[in-house]
């Protein structure tokens, strides 16, 4: 099974037609994509900044990931379900479109760059927890802005660069009318 | 309001926005990235208020830590939204999205304000009054419709149908 047969068969699903034919399932469901991802993006900066030392540096950070994070996988947890709704109604288009893959990647070096931080920088919590991060924890705190922002913005990139096509068909000629 | 709209269209200052190709698209993802700290900075407060995060905190301790970042955000907001409202008045004002949105800014930003006015005349208080929670919960909806009804406003008619002032 070939990947465009895959994506073509999530095209042609129930669900993807469902999005497609009604109306506004589509509009409402973006624009709780929208409120989603400003939410993780929210939510993420809060414990970032912290690990950057620009907010909260007197309070202990895991007391910030247990009061943040239950916040941010929520809202992650709907952009997920939104973002996948939004793919069905024309994966081959989304699967193709440079903004999406870029922004796919960014979400795996936003995951990558977590594990890695639960993995090395977040061992050591205790001897910093009240004081300033870790250089390995600033650079994780960094790099998780930057990916969670460039997630946000190529979302939106998607939408401007989605769906148009501007070859001219084989054998097609155009007339322009002349004024 | 469309007349009005259509004249502000064709001023010089909307010109020179619309037509510019790359402007539209930085003040959108400029106003989208804001977006996240005000919410999430008013989220905060308001839950602040009902006790359900940092209650360890003292609420004035907890408005210094947002309050600047809340605000800041929102001048960058209203500075971009101001320009892609000058860029695309007629796509702005005849939706019933835009409006709500505006009102509901306003009294999010007052209702946020009005609660640390409310902590700083009771400084000793560990807890706001049930009418002052109620009012930070309906404030913390008001603020997750903002960036739901900044997306909404480019699909007024699908998602307002008769309500909507394209009609």
């Amino acid at each position: 099974m070939s990947v465009d047969s895959i994506l073509a068969s999530i095209q042609g699903s129930a669900i993807a037609e469902w999005m497609r034919d009604t109306n506004p399932a589509m509009q409402v469901v973006e624009s709780v994509h929208v409120l989603a991802a400003v939410m993780v993006l929210g939510t993420v900066l809060i414990a970032d900044a912290r690990l950057l030392g620009v907010a909260d540096a007197r309070r202990a950070f895991t007391r910030i990931g247990r009061e943040v994070l239950p916040l941010t996988w929520s809202a992650f947890a709907l952009a997920v379900v939104t973002g996948s709704l939004m793919f069905t109604t024309s994966a081959p288009t989304y699967f193709y479109n440079t903004a999406f893959q870029i922004k796919a990647l960014a979400l795996l070096g936003a995951g990558l760059n977590m594990a890695l931080f639960q993995l090395f920088a977040a061992r050591g919590v205790a001897a910093w927890d009240l004081g300033k991060a870790p250089r390995a924890a600033r650079i994780a705190g960094l790099l998780s802005l930057a990916l969670w922002a460039a997630v946000v913005l190529l979302g939106r990139w998607i939408g401007f660069t989605k769906g148009y096509d501007f070859t001219i068909p084989p054998g097609v000629e155009l007339e322009f009318p002349i004024r | 309001m469309r007349a009005f709209a259509e004249w502000l269209y064709g001023t010089p200052l909307s010109v020179a926005i619309h037509s510019t190709f790359w402007l539209i698209r930085l003040l959108q993802a400029t106003h989208l990235l804001t977006a996240g700290v005000a919410v999430g900075s008013g989220v905060m407060i308001a839950l602040r208020a009902i006790g359900w995060q940092r209650a360890d905190e003292p609420f004035v301790a907890v408005w210094k830590r947002f309050a600047p970042w809340l605000a800041w955000s929102l001048a960058v907001m209203a500075a971009t939204g101001a320009a892609q409202t000058f860029g695309d008045p007629v796509r702005e004002f005849t939706a019933t999205s835009y409006w709500l949105k505006i009102v509901l800014l306003l009294i999010c930003a007052l209702g946020t304000m009005l609660l640390a006015r409310t902590a700083r005349r009771a400084p000793q208080a560990t807890e706001f009054s049930f009418a002052a929670k109620v009012a930070a919960a309906a404030l913390i909806v008001g603020w997750l419709a903002l960036p739901l009804l900044g997306r909404m406003i480019g699909y007024d008619l699908a998602i307002w149908g008769s309500w909507s002032l394209r009609t």
